[in-house]
């Protein structure tokens, strides 16, 4: 597969074209902008994703979006986007049969989007909706991971959630959308996926349609060193909910081109690797003591986890953290949950993993790494998002790092970039005030099981339940929901 | 590399409108009875290297007849996941990681699915290892009683999205006596309880763990005569059983239902309306016409999408249709409301969007477009062997073969405005319909 994947760069600033000619029937586009959330200006957060949306639902300037919608239908066809930090891509597949017309509305939302004032109320009024009800409404468990990145990265371009805020919507106008537009997707940023068994001549006529796009300047802003954290904070989001979700974390340094990458992720897949029930912090928290629904790590940003098995490609960044996602727990477990998650965080920067889970864990990601280019529009996204970082095709290099990894290379990586303190803790919970108390008290959190366990692991809970975590007043602080990104 | 098989219906799909249709499912596949009762469904494709093993069995939450066991399907799912003497939990994700599988498991009103995505040479190995947790699973009560919490963290993992609640609450009130009305999760009660079921762990694994109910589907980089031998070979052995659940009927509804939810935390309101219709039934017009109305009355095309969500802008989520079920279910429309004052014209206005079908003959042009996005839909979803085995399970689940897909779109494709109509008339009929409302707390 990969001979078929050609790179065409073009002049300094200018787009660049990833194409993946190939037998499928299936034509699949990605059509990606460097510029993202973290190009929002101050008291307009969220306008990066309201942009997209004004292009990807918004109507053309010669079509209503209802009419767009008509014209799709017998296709079964249509298109999304996907806005991160530092990255917006609009992905749309079509069969060969209806290139022609849905092409001829893909490139019309990309250049020349319909700028309509009740497609504007319509989607800013949809984006508030994903804000306040479908992120902090109803998805304790990814407002937990959200808000841990809006801390870690407190006054850095990272620091605000894609959906922005709910105050910077309700001021946001038609004209902001627009000049973001002009500013941002622009050829500069441009970069082109296609793939599958396109005409000849195809690329050249998507390069002609786009070049009318303003070619513009980079719109990638420079990223200041994120504000090291001097010891543990925690911030407990209080809501009416069932159970406590927590997210915790800290940023490092390495990112998919860092020499210790394939280390690192070789480490956070053995500790954690994403809803799997092979992970050590899955077996230690729910196949053992039943705690909860699952356990995992990250050392990439990973949204909507729980809907998804596979990362989404194209969030590419240049800046990561480290993370812990405990899924929600019976409240009364929760001092406990989080002592335990934090005594496997401790062991694993202590002492690592035997040398034949190393093996054992190299070996699943030699093969699994293979599994995330099912799809050719994941293999199409990988691509570009390799382009971006400067490193081979994925697989070949994490397949080729892997062979030559040792043990030793990850033992040396997690010494170097992971740590057992100065983590940011967030909590998604009823009763703040009641957890807080408990965490500032530091007093034994005793579990109790429903079945015998064995001995060592009681001996354990012994040590864990009483754990210290040395919290000041000053370090916990509560958020009620409706404050939160406000 | 053997020459790519690309269906006839993906390679030219517009001829699929000529006289006589193409199947919908149109992947060369073999399906191979057991003298035991199990079934092989084998997919070779031309997506290399990759193989995915879905086994499917026909039991579900549906299955569930004793009061106090809901949810019990689900959570037995879990317990297939406890090991065998030979393959202890540990030896079996050895297994799976050396060939790099993503694996896991799923569980609706009509079945219980275990899937896994991994490379190719490990299938001998692996159809071997799923066929000994399927005969021989063995674990302790201690394990079972953790097991049942991690069933309870996963309903409160679910419990923060309201239409979670919504569902809860429109089965509940829309059944009285077929297990249609809990969900797959269950009822909490049940859940709470299910730490003390342990003997009846092993009545249900007995029971619907029977090669009679079960399903192999093996799609992807594979030979069809090597994946015979092997399932021969690990699971022609395994016993067929002789338990068919009792499941009641359902007598009909004679009059409306409504309830409301009171959501803790703020929320726009949703409203959830739901109708009587029949089971699926891959040969019967009345249940095409219904799976057709879903998306004609309320998809992104339909007038009231395009009123409700486009021009009024009151409704901000919309979308309806019928769930194919094994037995009679629900024709469902659910819609979140952006404003609490709209409540009451929005729910009039999916009424009377139904109701309209019952007098106006559709356009045939629409009609037209519909099995056009029908027809695509489903090919451009076939895109990867893992997809493919996963579309390929809700026809087992239904009738245990690919074919029915065939069947069912074969017979939308005779759906005429008049059979719209006269379903219309026969089932969106207020003795047959029940009426959910949520709303969060009162703006102080």
């Amino acid at each position: 597969m990969n001979k078929l994947l050609m790179l065409c760069g073009a002049a300094a600033f200018g787009a660049e074209y990833v194409t993946m000619p190939g037998q499928s029937p299936l034509i699949q586009f990605r059509i990606a902008f460097r510029a993202g959330s973290a190009n929002d200006p101050k008291g307009k957060e969220g306008l990066a994703n309201l942009t997209a949306s004004m292009m990807s639902s918004g109507g053309s300037k010669t079509k209503a979006y209802k009419d767009i919608l008509e014209e799709l239908y017998p296709m079964a066809s249509g298109m999304v986007n996907q806005v991160d930090k530092e990255m917006t891509v609009f992905v749309g597949t079509t069969h060969v049969d209806n290139l022609e017309p849905y092409y001829a509305l893909l490139r019309d939302a990309i250049t020349a989007p319909g700028w309509r004032e009740d497609d504007f109320k319509r989607l800013r009024d949809s984006q508030k909706n994903a804000l306040r009800l479908g992120l902090i409404g109803n998805n304790d468990e990814e407002l937990g991971k959200e808000v841990l990145y809006s801390k870690l990265y407190q006054g850095h371009p990272y620091g605000e959630a894609n959906l922005g805020r709910t105050s910077a919507l309700e001021s946001m106008t038609l004209a902001d959308v627009q000049s973001f537009y002009k500013r941002h997707f622009t050829q500069a940023n441009l970069i082109v996926g296609v793939t599958g068994k396109y005409p000849a001549g195809f690329v050249e006529r998507i390069k002609k349609d786009l070049a009318v796009l303003p070619k513009g300047m980079p719109s990638t802003v420079k990223l200041p060193a994120v504000k090291p954290l001097t010891e543990t904070r925690v911030t407990i989001v209080e809501k009416k909910t069932r159970s406590v979700a927590y997210s915790f974390g800290y940023p490092i340094d390495v990112t998919r081109n860092h020499p210790d990458f394939p280390a690192l992720l070789l480490a956070s897949t053995w500790f954690g690797n994403h809803r799997s029930s092979g992970g050590n912090l899955y077996q230690r928290m729910r196949e053992i003591r039943g705690l909860n629904y699952g356990d995992y790590s990250y050392i990439e940003y990973f949204p909507n986890g729980m809907f998804v098995l596979e990362p989404d490609p194209n969030l590419y960044r240049r800046s990561q953290i480290f993370q812990m996602w405990i899924r929600p727990v019976e409240p009364p477990t929760a001092h406990f949950a989080l002592r335990l998650a934090l005594f496997e965080l401790d062991r694993l920067v202590d002492k690592g993993m035997a040398e034949s889970e190393f093996e054992t864990t190299r070996d699943f990601l030699m093969r699994n790494v293979n599994l995330l280019m099912k799809t050719k529009s994941a293999e199409l996204g990988y691509a570009i998002d390799s382009k971006l970082y400067g490193i081979p095709e994925y697989t070949k290099y994490i397949q080729t790092a892997l062979a030559k990894l040792k043990h030793e290379d990850v033992l040396k990586a997690i010494r170097k970039h992971l740590r057992k303190d100065r983590l940011h803790i967030v909590a998604i919970s009823d009763n703040a005030a009641d957890l807080r108390k408990a965490l500032l008290e530091d007093g034994p959190s005793p579990m109790r099981y429903n079945s015998p366990k064995p001995g060592d692991i009681l001996e354990e809970d012994k040590l864990i339940s009483v754990k210290k975590l040395n919290l000041k007043p000053e370090q916990i602080a509560i958020v009620p929901e409706a404050q939160v990104f406000q | 590399m053997t020459r790519p098989i690309v269906p006839a219906l993906l390679a030219a799909l517009s001829l699929a409108t000529a006289a006589e249709p193409k199947k919908i499912f149109d992947y060369p596949y073999e399906q191979t009875d057991f003298p035991n009762g199990l079934r092989l469904i084998t997919v070779p494709t031309d997506y290399p290297n990759i193989v995915a093993l879905y086994i499917v069995v026909n039991t579900g939450s549906r299955n569930e007849v004793e009061p106090g066991k809901s949810g019990f399907a689900h959570f037995f799912e879990h317990m297939m996941f406890r090991g065998t003497k030979k393959y202890p939990p540990q030896k079996w994700e050895q297994i799976m990681k050396s060939a790099g599988a993503a694996t896991n498991a799923f569980t609706s009103d009509d079945l219980t699915a275990y899937h896994a995505t991994f490379s190719k040479e490990s299938l001998p190995a692996i159809l071997e290892l799923e066929a000994d947790r399927f005969q021989n699973l063995d674990y302790a009560e201690s394990v079972f009683r953790t097991e049942a919490l991690a069933v309870n963290g996963e309903y409160n993992k679910n419990s923060a999205n309201p239409t979670s609640k919504l569902f809860e609450k429109l089965r509940d009130l829309a059944f009285d006596t077929h297990t249609y009305k809990h969900t797959t999760m269950g009822f909490l009660a049940d859940i709470k309880a299910m730490p003390e079921q342990y003997e009846y762990s092993k009545t249900f694994f007995n029971r619907f763990y029977r090669p009679e109910y079960t399903t192999l589907l093996v799609v992807g980089d594979v030979k069809t005569a090597e994946v015979k031998a092997a399932v021969e070979k690990h699971w022609g052995g395994w016993k067929r059983g002789a338990y068919v659940a009792p499941i009641p009927k359902e007598a009909p509804q004679t009059g409306e239902r409504k309830g409301h939810v009171e959501w803790p935390v703020p929320t726009a309101p949703w409203i959830g309306v739901g109708y009587k219709v029949p089971a699926f039934n891959d040969s019967d017009k009345e249940v095409a016409a219904l799976q057709l109305i879903g998306s004609l009355a309320f998809g992104q095309t339909a007038p009231a999408y395009q009123r409700l969500v486009l021009q009024e802008q009151k409704v901000d989520v919309l979308f309806g249709g019928s769930q194919p079920r094994v037995d009679p279910y629900l024709f469902t429309v659910l819609s979140r409301v952006k404003k609490q004052e709209d409540v009451d014209a929005v729910r009039e206005s999916v009424i009377s969007t139904l109701n309209g079908l019952k007098d106006t003959l559709l356009e045939s042009k629409r009609l037209q477009a519909l099995k056009s996005n029908m027809r695509y839909g489903f090919a451009m979803g076939l895109d990867n062997s893992e997809a493919i085995a996963g579309t390929m399970t809700q026809a087992i689940a239904l009738a245990r073969t690919p074919e029915a897909y065939n069947r069912f779109y074969a017979t939308m494709e005779q759906v005429t405005p008049e059979d719209i109509r006269n379903v219309a008339r026969k089932y969106f009929v207020e003795t047959g319909r029940t009426i959910v409302t949520l709303s969060g707390p009162k703006a102080k």
